[in-house]
């Protein structure tokens, strides 16, 4: 017992820490080993044989194993959706690559036969943006809704990817060299049969020269091209009026007056992105510079709805427009034409088709006061009386000042006349045609039935088609070539005098495909095994070297000269206007045939806005752009006038037949405000049967009611009727239409101050009477944010908006906005970051359209901010009302409490959802622009003012060590609009051209009185009318 | 008509004694479900799977399943959402407010509305949640402290209703419980089956029926009734600022808060009455839920209702005097625009039919009041969607307008809505007695002998 006691003791005094509890004598006396034992769990050697497979079933470490496995697995797993596959960088960075910093090339557009000029933006090598070629002198800068939207073309997932061989209706896949072989052997078995080759408008020279080497390698050949909707009828008349060329360009820019007969100048017709530009200069605020538009036309159209004055007329009856208004000016005018109008007047003329007097008075009037400052232009589609009525009507007033002399247009290839198509046919049909190549076109869709030329098809021994995509062409052809696209070809275009542009490919041929010229060539040296990736290229190059090279006269040598002209993407020539001769003397007389019908109603086909003839309808982004009158999409349709729809009895909607002789076409029924009485209008582009499945089965296909014989032109027919069928079908469009009558919702937008408006008279009167009645500036309760730097802002000049429409395609491509297709437009649900709001006002017959472009408007005082309840939106030191899309869960309590209504809410995954996952094909991935985010299912989303390019800009300020400027950034909308109406920039920069806009006499807030402080200007609206109120 | 008015009328009818009051209200309890219990509850939970079903699709495609559009960002997950709170406000008025104001005649029905208080809070609760583009990130409306730094917006009327409602429900669910610990202990007593005698010893929290634990029960029951009574009123008053606190018109008004609270007490009056009709009916309560106690309520069922059709009419005034364009024009195309249809139910659901409960014939007579009160539970679902979907259909920008046509998946949580809340009122009334046996014990004849000569001594 005292031992211990003194043992005890001793540890004390020893003092080491003794433990309270001891269980051995050694551990109460702190031996060494008891310490060492202690640090461990278990005894040296225990764990030893412990394997954890050799364990029961259940036992805790497997229990545990499993369940963090299982946690693991079920974290993972749950994760997916973000999982966008793995990131592989470059292993050698390529020299003119620096990753995150794009590219940009300049190129030719070969969406259309304007052939503009193009600067492609490229990151990684991928193409992802188009923008127009500033230094391109028709453009300039600017590039329309489908040349933007071509991006998608290049990475449709629907593209042909390999040669085709149909076989029995049946696609087999062939090698380029079996399938060279095998058309190679039959062109050269062709020396009797004809070899036809089917084409598109021909705007490049070098392409030409192809087409005349293949000719000299197989004289049998021969070449046809086509447009479907064209100026050949204008040209035509041209000739006979002025004996040579073609219509001349205009002064879009310098005319006081322009009457517009059924001519969509601003839309469809001549170079669109030229025209605005042109026409928008002419409707300066600052510059104090108005010109005054009048439209005689049978339904509303871009040009229509930007007019001061319009008219409806049956597009039957401009002929007798034309020489009742020829009759009046010659009359009051005292002008002498070469025509003999006096038996047509216009009084009665107004009369019979209940025009307003008022308006063709003025009209008259200002025609004769403006003499040699005004133009009248007719539409493509009228015949070719009317046009020569117009030219000699021009020509009486003195207007051939107003025709440039800088440029005119060049047609390097005549488009072939209906006979030789019928010529063909019938060639076909005898057996006489050895070979048929259709080279990027789709004239089984375009051309009329009563041509025959589908069914004579079969008949030719050997059928090629050259395509991007499967067409109805394709489909009834023996073989079916993949063609390079745009970006991926090498080619040169002239379409005006005074410059040729360049093609370069920005990017290898994504698939097995080759650009048409190179097949050409393959063909030509009669060896399929001549290809090579660059045998085109040194063919073009060997041209320009020896043909167009020394046309220029350029002091420097060849190959600077080229390389130089790759970079600029253009030539200028040096080659003015080709200027046509006099008028021919000597009278016309055009009455003889043209007379509106009585009985029946008149049919006019007219091109779509964005779908054209058919061409881009796989294209999603073009298919989901709104019409800019009609506001629909994915669709077309019979737009009929109030008046037509009530004595038929028919509703929006109602699915009618529209038969012309015994051609017949079931479409719905869209009451448009604004169109002539008895009149159909139908627009192309749709109803194609074997187009992919974006475009297979949306809309109607109009060509079914073209004829071979064409009527008062190939787009206008008389003799239409109606009959209602009973079904119904739904047209989508973006926005609801109402009642003109309904008192309720009459008129709002003006009543709201959403659209504000006035006179030219009643502005140079009183240059601020907009801000007169405006409301009170509110003091805040609260000390408002100082925004002492950079603060972004942005003005809209409504005077210079078309409500086209292409910037909204420039917003879908520079942020990744999804496509959403029929059945969500028709459930409200787009996903446009911009729209255009439309606006009627007015009589349904004639009603004032008003325009405005809608986007997030970065309210200083945002009411979508205050209402998140996770702070996802929030405002930006330099004035961007910001959405962070990680932290979105998708209340949708912002968009509610938006008075704007701007944002957008993904209530799918877009992607997935459109027509099976469609958007979700890797391949488009490609398409993206990496600096937007790609946003998944239940984000908000909405404008950014473009940040991503803000801080590209802010970026490259601080390299260069400088301060960031409001002009070192424009928008993506901006840099597309071709009239210019969309300023970007710093509001806090005094001295910028932006902030003569923002604090502009005529600039007005939308819904001001809810003292939001938006950051979008809108610039007021002047319409150019004789009288001082709207 | 001979009334004593110098006697209080009795609160139980029959002359029960106290043991036949238990044994009446526990007979479900002992009793083994029958097949109409079986039929009821295979139909409720029907209508609950259609729900679940319309909720697995939505969770795995999206809400555009539903027929939400653009300008209408909100529709009937949020009219359903204020629908369900609404119902869930008669049982904490009944159980708190008038017992702090000594109603006696609240005994018989506090339980039951109590438990359809937190039942439709409970349907309410799944909306907000569900009604999200990204249910799996609703832990964001929480303030919790997290690695991004990153905070919830307090002044987001959102944000209050996540703190309004759970508070809401957190209390009533105590409340409810508190009331219910002596209950658990007579059922405690009574049973004879073990499990349920571990359950119910468990719930009772230990209860003897002892005068201490008779008094701090007391206490407990009179703080909390304190504690919820401004609930009332704050939970509702919350939600219409979702509403009140935007700036779109017809949202964007003053006269919220009152109007739906007022519009709550009548919604929730309404549904009590629906369900209490039945299951006095089934349950033999009779004696328990007089007729008298269903008449009191419809006479609150009228006054509320007159309550809200005066917000009614109030709002057409301001909206005119208020000389807003916007507003006018918006109340003018709630009653004459695309949606009269629902405006004119809303109405004549609202403020026309409840006015038959000015004559006590009515008021007394079970199946009239029963087509009247579904009327209205009809017209307060209707009142939220001409509130909510109107306002947004036509707001501010005439080219932004668009109607709302619900799917499929919209009706199927409706229905699954309702079919949880009856799957959890018929699950109730097997499981708990459905009224309060120590509360109307209480006030049986009897209960509380009160000595001649008035004022009691020691």
């Amino acid at each position: 017992m005292s031992e211990q006691n003194n043992g005890l003791n001793a540890a004390n005094e020893d003092n080491t820490p003794h433990p309270n509890y001891w269980r051995s004598f050694e551990s109460l006396y702190n031996d060494p080993t008891v310490i060492e034992a202690k640090a461990h769990e278990f005894k040296a050697g225990v764990t030893d044989d412990f394997s954890p497979s050799g364990l029961s079933s259940i036992s805790r470490r497997k229990f545990i194993a499993l369940l963090g496995a299982s946690a693991a697995l079920a974290g993972t797993s749950c994760t997916d959706y973000r999982d966008k596959g793995e990131i592989v960088p470059y292993n050698v960075k390529p020299e003119e690559i620096t990753v995150g910093k794009p590219n940009y090339y300049a190129s030719t557009c070969t969406a259309c036969p304007n052939a503009c000029g193009i600067l492609i933006k490229t990151r990684e090598g991928r193409p992802i943006k188009i923008d127009g070629n500033p230094d391109h002198p028709v453009n300039k800068g600017k590039i329309c809704a489908k040349g933007q939207a071509n991006i998608l073309n290049l990475y449709d997932p629907e593209r042909v990817k390999t040669p085709q061989k149909n076989i029995d209706s049946s696609f087999t896949e062939v090698s380029w060299k079996d399938a060279d072989n095998e058309i190679i052997t039959a062109l050269g078995l062709a020396d009797k049969g004809e070899i036809a080759l089917i084409s598109h408008t021909i705007v490049s020279p070098t392409m030409l020269k192809v087409i005349e080497d293949f000719k000299t390698k197989y004289p049998t050949t021969k070449l046809y091209s086509y447009e479907l909707f064209n100026d050949s009828v204008k040209n035509s008349a041209w000739r006979k009026t002025h004996g040579s060329g073609n219509y001349p360009l205009l002064k879009w820019d310098e005319a006081k007056i322009i009457l517009s007969l059924e001519s969509d100048f601003l839309g469809t017709e001549e170079n669109k992105v030229e025209n605005s530009r042109m026409y928008s200069q002419n409707r300066d605020v600052d510059n104090k510079k108005f010109t005054r538009l009048y439209c005689a036309d049978s339904s509303l159209t871009i040009t229509g709805i930007n007019s001061d004055y319009r008219l409806r007329i049956d597009p039957a009856a401009q002929l007798e427009f034309v020489l009742s208004l020829t009759n009046e000016i010659v009359q009051k005018g005292n002008i002498t034409s070469a025509i003999n109008a006096s038996n047509y007047d216009l009084n009665s003329f107004a009369k019979k088709y209940n025009l307003d007097s008022k308006i063709l008075n003025h009209l008259v009037s200002d025609l004769i006061s403006n003499k040699g400052k005004s133009i009248i232009t007719a539409g493509n589609a009228l015949s070719e009386n009317v046009h020569i009525a117009v030219n000699l009507l021009n020509d009486a007033l003195g207007n051939k000042n107003l025709f440039r002399t800088d440029a005119s247009s060049v047609t390097l290839v005549e488009h072939s006349a209906v006979g030789e198509f019928e010529e063909l046919v019938q060639k076909m049909n005898n057996g006489s045609v050895a070979v048929i190549v259709n080279i990027d076109c789709n004239p089984v869709y375009h051309f009329a039935k009563d041509l025959g030329f589908e069914k004579a098809l079969s008949k030719v021994p050997l059928s090629v088609t050259l395509t991007e995509r499967f067409n109805e062409t394709t489909a009834v052809t023996n073989y079916t070539l993949p063609l390079s696209h745009n970006f991926e070809s090498w080619g040169d275009a002239q379409v005006r005098t005074n410059v040729i542009s360049l093609q370069q490919p920005v990017i290898s041929p994504i698939h097995k495909t080759r650009q048409k010229e190179s097949i050409f060539l393959t063909w030509i040296s009669g060896k399929s095994d001549s290809f090579t990736e660059y045998l085109y290229l040194s063919y073009l190059k060997n041209n320009w070297e020896k043909n167009i090279y020394p046309t220029l006269n350029s002091k420097i040598n060849f190959e600077k000269f080229w390389l130089g002209a790759l970079h600029d993407g253009i030539v200028e020539t040096n080659s003015s206007a080709i200027v046509s001769g006099e008028i021919n003397s000597g009278t016309f007389d055009l009455a003889k045939d043209e007379q509106r019908k009585s009985e029946g109603l008149t049919l006019i086909i007219k091109e779509n806005y964005s779908l054209g003839d058919g061409r881009f309808a796989h294209n999603g982004w073009l298919q989901e752009l709104p019409h800019p009158v009609s506001k629909a999409t994915w669709d077309n349709y019979a737009a009929l006038s109030e008046k037509t729809c009530k004595d038929f009895g028919l509703k929006d909607n109602d699915l009618i037949e529209v038969k012309v002789e015994n051609r017949k076409l079931i479409l719905p029924v869209f009451m448009q405000a604004g169109t002539a009485d008895n009149v159909i209008v139908v627009e192309s582009g749709y109803g194609r049967t074997n187009s992919g499945i974006v475009a297979t089965g949306v809309g109607f296909n109009v060509n079914s009611l073209l004829s071979a014989k064409s009527d008062l032109s190939p787009w206008i027919y008389n003799n239409a009727s109606i009959t209602k069928t009973g079904d119904k079908y739904l047209v989508a469009t973006t926005q609801e239409h109402h009642a003109f009558d309904d008192p309720l919702v009459q008129d709002l937008h003006i009543i709201r101050k959403i659209i504000q408006e006035g006179t030219v008279t009643q502005y140079l009167k009183n240059p601020s009477f907009i801000k007169e009645n405006n409301t009170e500036q509110l003091p805040s309760v609260s000390n408002p944010y100082p925004y002492n730097g950079v603060k972004w802002g942005m003005a809209i000049d409504l005077n210079k908006c078309t409500g086209c429409g292409d910037c909204i395609v420039a917003c879908d491509v520079e942020n990744n906005i999804p496509v959403v297709g029929k059945d969500q437009v028709l459930k409200s649900r787009e996903m446009q970051w911009l729209r255009i709001d439309r606006y009627y006002s007015g009589s349904p017959d004639n009603p004032k359209v008003s325009v405005q472009p809608m986007l997030c408007q970065h309210c200083d005082q945002a009411p979508c901010e205050n209402v998140c309840p996770v702070v996802a939106t929030t405002h930006s030191p330099d004035g961007l009302n910001q959405m962070t899309y990680n932290r979105c869960v998708g209340t949708r309590y912002c968009s509610n409490n938006c008075p704007y209504k701007v944002r957008r809410f993904n209530f799918y995954n877009f992607r997935d959802h459109f027509r099976d996952s469609y958007q979700e094909n890797p391949i488009l991935a490609l398409m993206h622009n990496p600096e937007v985010t790609v946003r998944s299912r239940g984000v908000m989303e909405k404008c950014t003012f473009c940040v991503q390019r803000i801080s590209e800009a802010k970026a490259d300020a601080t390299h260069q060590k400088r301060n960031l400027k409001g002009s070192d950034v424009t928008t993506a909308c901006q840099d597309s609009c071709g009239s210019n109406a969309i300023y970007f920039g710093d509001i806090n920069d005094k001295e910028s051209e932006f902030y003569k806009y923002r604090n502009h006499e005529l600039g007005y807030y939308v819904l001001e009185e809810l003292n939001v402080k938006p950051n979008v200007t809108y610039i007021a609206k002047l319409r150019n009318i004789h009288s001082e109120e709207v | 008509m001979n009334i004593d008015y110098s006697q209080e009328a009795p609160l139980i009818a029959g002359r029960l004694k106290l043991a036949q009051i238990e044994e009446l209200i526990a007979k479900p309890m002992d009793t083994r479900p029958d097949r109409k219990y079986y039929i009821a509850l295979s139909i409720s939970v029907t209508a609950l799977l259609i729900g679940a079903v319309s909720l697995g699709l939505t969770f795995y495609y999206g809400i555009g399943l539903w027929g939400n559009n653009q300008p209408v960002g909100w529709a009937f997950e949020i009219v359903n959402f204020v629908f369900w709170v609404g119902i869930g406000h008669a049982g904490t008025l009944i159980s708190a407010i008038l017992f702090l104001l000594r109603q006696k005649w609240r005994t018989g029905i506090a339980r039951f509305a109590e438990a359809m208080t937190i039942f439709a809070v409970m349907c309410a609760g799944i909306f907000p949640a569900i009604h999200t583009g990204r249910p799996w990130l609703d832990g964001y409306l929480l303030p919790y402290p997290n690695q991004h730094g990153l905070w919830v917006n307090f002044t987001s009327p959102l944000l209050w209703d996540v703190f309004a409602v759970t508070t809401y429900f957190t209390v009533s669910l105590v409340f409810w419980y508190v009331g219910l610990i002596p209950d658990f202990g007579s059922l405690r007593d009574r049973t004879t089956s073990k499990i349920k005698k571990t359950i119910y010893s468990i719930f009772s929290l230990g209860w003897r029926h002892s005068n201490r634990h008779w008094s701090h029960y007391e206490k407990a029951y009179m703080l909390l009734a304190g504690f919820a009574t401004p609930l009332v009123l704050s939970v509702h008053t919350i939600v219409s600022f979702d509403f009140a606190v935007s700036i779109i018109p017809g949202w964007h008004t003053t006269i919220f808060p009152p109007y739906f609270v007022a519009g709550a007490i009548f919604s929730g009056f309404a549904m009590v009455v629906t369900v209490l009709i039945f299951v006095r009916k089934i349950f033999d309560l009779q004696n328990i839920i007089t007729i008298d106690h269903l008449e009191k309520m419809n006479k609150v069922i009228l006054l509320t209702g007159m309550m809200v059709g005066y917000a009614y009419s109030m709002e057409f005034f301001i909206a005119w005097y208020s000389g807003v364009q916007a507003e006018s024009f918006l109340f003018l195309t709630r009653a004459f625009g695309p949606y009269a249809w629902a405006y004119w139910i809303m109405i004549s659901c609202n403020v026309l039919i409840p006015q038959l409960f000015w004559f006590r014939k009515i008021r007394r007579s079970v199946p009239l009041m029963l087509i009247i009160v579904i009327f209205v539970n009809v017209g307060m679902w209707f009142e939220r969607f001409v509130i909510t979907v109107t306002s947004l259909n036509r707001d501010f920008l005439p080219s932004s307008w668009a109607y709302f046509i619900p799917t499929l998946y919209d009706f199927g949580l409706l229905i699954g809505s309702f079919g949880l809340f009856f799957t959890l009122v018929i699950l109730f009334t097997k499981s708990l007695p459905v009224v309060s046996i120590s509360e109307v014990k209480a006030v049986a004849d009897g209960a509380q002998p009160a000595h001649h000569g008035g004022a009691h001594h020691e």
